[in-house]
């Protein structure tokens, strides 16, 4: 079941998605992480990060709204304290990278490189910072500036994680291909408003979270936004959103994905990346595919 | 110890209003009060967190109020049904020996009637105080019950008489906070369970961070991982 992207081995192609699984080894209690295709990390910064101030979550119909503010323990401490747990654990991950300037970016690179860490997503769609990060997402020009001056520091597969927060996809994914990376990882979190009103006591009572919106309810979107990456690029897409039992898998693949990553629907089951590796397994063995690749084509051939 | 249970329902029965106790059937070897379990409830996204209010042989009781979709199902659940939760999670209370005064508040006298459990079988002198709304949502087991004020008016007269070294408590923020000035100005040491809404409930997400000052620093800590219980010292309030 293992799945290659540029030179980057995973296990199978069932990905924990970056925000939702920490930086890995917080989930050995509640299920098996060194059998996880890979894990995403927490979105890392050059500096620490203490995130945002007041509520972060807002639970919707069929999802939920963050506002964490990339809080993170920055690149060195990752580089100290958890790549050598990593390592030891055998768990496969990637780091999930974010900055507010091209700068921040590429020392990111170079520091990803020097310590040997083989794949790297570039969170360029971040919607809870304030600064940098989704106006690099947003904009074909500085992302492929972004992209390229990464690539030049970074020789491990450069995957670039996309929004859904823009009106041209397309010119995004190719000026992504055209600076080099080796992947598209789409979609982030859809921008939402979350607003919940209650009369109590004879008083309004107001919660109101801004943030990103995760989670089954925004799949529709993510499979489009695939399908539309898909006929600019011929890159491997790393399919998310709403992804939550075997079907979305297929549904995500008929898309163009080739490799998926699972979010929200970690904080439900946080043994799913774990069933749906098992599930897609046994589909392919008990209905006689040759592997993962023949599904996948077999899928894709549905008229 | 993998963490995800399968439980099966043995009691699910009204208290209170719109209140009840549930007593789960598991494998859980350990629990302690101040942890809690997280309930799968679907068709909801987030799991929901509850305080453990009693643990005896793999039953773990917690009571519930009823606030929405998510403890609307755990209220349809009957005997013999299965429950899937997480637990238990979070660190608990750090029981001291010494006098101890127990402040809840509403639901949260749940862990407060474990604590008092715990508390008795250590032969450590106790006393709890929990107060509610009206008279309907009384939940038994406290020594002294207040029914429309606040707890936090009678502090002072028990702890005149009763003279605790301690406090623990658990109930909304404002309580809390409370209970924690209370402290302060005593001189006294208290621990206090924190709630917020988790999405992860084992400390990834970063989503029910609160400040607390830790070697010097005011940091962030995850209600769900670093606590439910925090030292009411280390706490800064928004
Ligand atoms: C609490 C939370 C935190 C997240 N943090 C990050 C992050 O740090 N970096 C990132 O690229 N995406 C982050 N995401 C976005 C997810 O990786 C994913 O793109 C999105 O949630 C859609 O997938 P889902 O519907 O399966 O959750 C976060 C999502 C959630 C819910």
């Amino acid at each position: 079941m293992g799945i290659k992207i540029a030179n980057f081995e995973m296990k199978n192609p069932i990905i924990a998605a970056s925000g939702t699984f920490g930086y890995a080894d917080e989930f050995e209690d509640f299920c098996d992480v060194s059998k996880i295709g890979a894990v995403a990390t927490k979105g890392i910064t050059l500096e620490p990060r203490s995130g945002n101030d007041g509520e972060r979550i807002f639970e919707t119909d069929c999802g939920m709204i963050n506002r964490i503010g990339l809080e993170n323990i920055g690149i060195e401490r990752f580089v100290e304290e958890k790549i050598p747990v990593l390592k030891k654990k055998n768990i496969i991950y990637i780091l999930n990278a974010a900055g507010s300037t091209i700068e921040d970016y590429s020392k990111l690179a170079s520091i990803a490189h020097k310590n040997g860490i083989e794949a790297m997503e570039l969170n360029v769609s971040c919607p809870n910072v304030k600064s940098g990060c989704l106006e690099f997402g947003t904009d074909e020009n500085s992302l492929y500036e972004l992209v390229s001056r990464v690539r030049k520091n970074y020789g491990g597969c450069l995957i670039v994680k996309l929004t859904p927060n823009v009106t041209n996809i397309e010119n995004l994914a190719a000026a992504v291909e055209k600076a080099g990376a080796n992947a598209i990882s789409a979609i982030n979190t859809l921008k939402g408003l979350g607003i919940k009103i209650e009369y109590l006591n004879g008083k309004f009572h107001k919660k109101e979270v801004q943030g990103g919106l995760s989670g089954k309810c925004i799949k529709p979107v993510a499979l489009a936004m695939v399908k539309r990456i898909r006929t600019a690029t011929k890159l491997p897409i790393i399919g998310m959103g709403g992804i939550s039992c075997l079907s979305d898998l297929f549904e995500f693949i008929s898309a163009g994905a080739d490799a998926f990553e699972i979010g929200t629907q970690n904080f439900t089951r946080c043994d799913i990346c774990n069933t749906l590796a098992d599930e897609l397994e046994n589909f392919i063995k008990t209905n006689g595919f040759k592997d993962y690749e023949d599904l996948k084509e077999k899928i894709k051939e549905i008229k | 110890m993998k963490k995800i249970q399968k439980g099966t329902i043995k009691k699910n029965r009204l208290i209170a209003k719109d209140t009840f106790a549930l007593e789960i059937l598991s494998d859980v070897k350990e629990a302690h009060s101040g942890q809690f379990i997280s309930i799968l409830c679907p068709p909801k996204v987030l799991r929901r967190p509850f305080s453990i209010k009693g643990f005896k042989n793999g039953t773990i009781e917690v009571f519930f109020k009823l606030k929405g979709e998510g403890t609307n199902y755990i209220k349809s659940l009957k005997e013999g049904d299965n429950i899937d939760f997480l637990g238990a999670l979070g660190s608990g209370f750090n029981i001291k020996n010494k006098k101890s005064l127990l402040v809840g508040a509403g639901i949260g006298i749940a862990p407060m009637l474990f604590l008092k459990d715990e508390l008795n079988s250590r032969g450590i002198e106790n006393f709890l105080i929990t107060g509610f709304k009206c008279e309907n949502e009384v939940i038994k087991g406290s020594d002294k019950t207040v029914i429309g004020g606040s707890v936090i008016d009678f502090l002072p007269e028990i702890t005149e008489k009763f003279k605790p070294q301690i406090i623990y408590s658990c109930g909304p923020e404002i309580v809390l906070k409370l209970v924690s000035d209370f402290a302060k100005k005593h001189d006294l040491e208290a621990q206090i369970a924190m709630e917020k809404v988790f999405a992860c409930q084992v400390g990834v997400c970063r989503g029910c961070v609160i400040k607390i000052l830790k070697d010097g620093k005011v940091q962030n800590a995850a209600i769900c991982h670093d606590g439910p219980v925090f030292d009411a010292k280390a706490v800064v309030w928004e």
